[in-house]
């Protein structure tokens, strides 16, 4: 397994190739604090929470949102890196999705931001494949065996968002309320969405 | 001389992507339902096909069109565009009689990664 990279080496190692692009007039330093921005203050997990709502409140958004991820998505404003070309899967009563990325780390940065370390590391990688309910009991998802368990490797330039189901007990909430109960995980596979 | 990566360009730049996706017009070889066989290959190189489905018989459940093929554009060797095919393996293909009867993992293959079974 390679080097992941962490702690004071990729600090480094950040450092030098952040020098060198500099010196070489590749980047200008505020380009990056600009990126850095982006994705610690605009770009995470809430904006594929607002599409999760949206979906469970208007049945026309929802089905666009099956039938074209990327169109549906750019709608509420969300588009670009590593989001160019959206599969997004439905959870049923019937079937229960989950995503990895077994090559490296490929992930829906529009939606959902940057991977959580875990997502990226070589156990979840692995592990994902060969036991996808070992994986999701340790993350506290129990799957009953009459439900199948769909793995999605997003191993080529396609990146998958999960639509988990919408919680009981919701049917009163508002979309911007029923928001609030949509997490991370659970637009990942390896969570569901909080209780009303 | 400015530097090419400057500050006014990133919200556009981050927003916008850079799609591997194009539009060109190329007839697919498998279509839904269609068997295939990811093929045992084992470049030394770079890859989309992982291992675990080298040699494993699955079913074409959807075509994603036409894109640039990774392993030969990560080396500077051509785009060679092809259809992605998302293709259905059971866990019990992938991992033996052992695995839950009713799991199933889909993955992209490009063309090149898939003959029929």
């Amino acid at each position: 397994m390679a080097d992941t990279g962490h702690g004071a080496d990729a600090a480094l190692r950040i450092k030098a190739l952040e020098s060198l692009l500099v010196e070489k007039q590749l980047i200008d330093p505020k380009a990056l604090d600009a990126v850095v921005e982006l994705y610690e203050h605009k770009i995470g997990p809430r904006n594929g929470a607002k599409v999760v709502a949206r979906a469970w409140v208007d049945p026309d958004y929802r089905k666009r949102l099956l039938a074209d991820g990327t169109a549906a998505i750019a709608e509420l404003g969300f588009s670009g890196v590593q989001g160019e070309d959206m599969i997004v899967v439905e959870n049923t009563p019937e079937v229960h999705n989950m995503v990895v990325c077994t090559l490296c780390s490929c992930y829906p940065w529009p939606t959902l931001g940057l991977p959580p370390v875990w997502y990226k590391a070589a156990p979840y990688r692995a592990r994902s494949v060969i036991d996808p309910r070992g994986v999701l009991a340790e993350f506290g998802v129990e799957v009953p065996e009459t439900v199948e368990v769909r793995v999605w490797d997003s191993n080529a330039e396609l990146r998958y968002l999960v639509l988990p189901m919408r919680p009981a007990g919701t049917e009163g909430m508002t979309e911007e309320q029923l928001a609030a109960l949509v997490t991370r995980d659970s637009m990942i596979g390896t969570g569901v969405p909080m209780a009303a | 001389m400015p530097a090419a990566l400057t500050p006014e360009i990133v919200p556009g730049l981050v927003a916008g992507g850079a799609s591997t996706k194009i539009a060109e017009d190329i007839a697919p070889k498998f279509k839904h339902g269609d068997k295939v066989r990811a093929r045992n290959i084992n470049p030394t190189t770079h890859t989309r096909l992982p291992r675990y489905v080298r040699g494993k018989v699955g079913t074409v459940v959807h075509d994603h069109g036409v894109f640039v093929f990774n392993d030969s554009n990560a080396h500077g060797k051509g785009t060679h565009p092809q259809h992605v095919y998302n293709v259905r393996f059971t866990a019990q293909e992938l991992w033996g009689p052992d695995a839950p009867s009713r799991d199933t993992l889909h993955i992209d293959m490009f063309e090149s990664y898939i003959e029929p079974a």
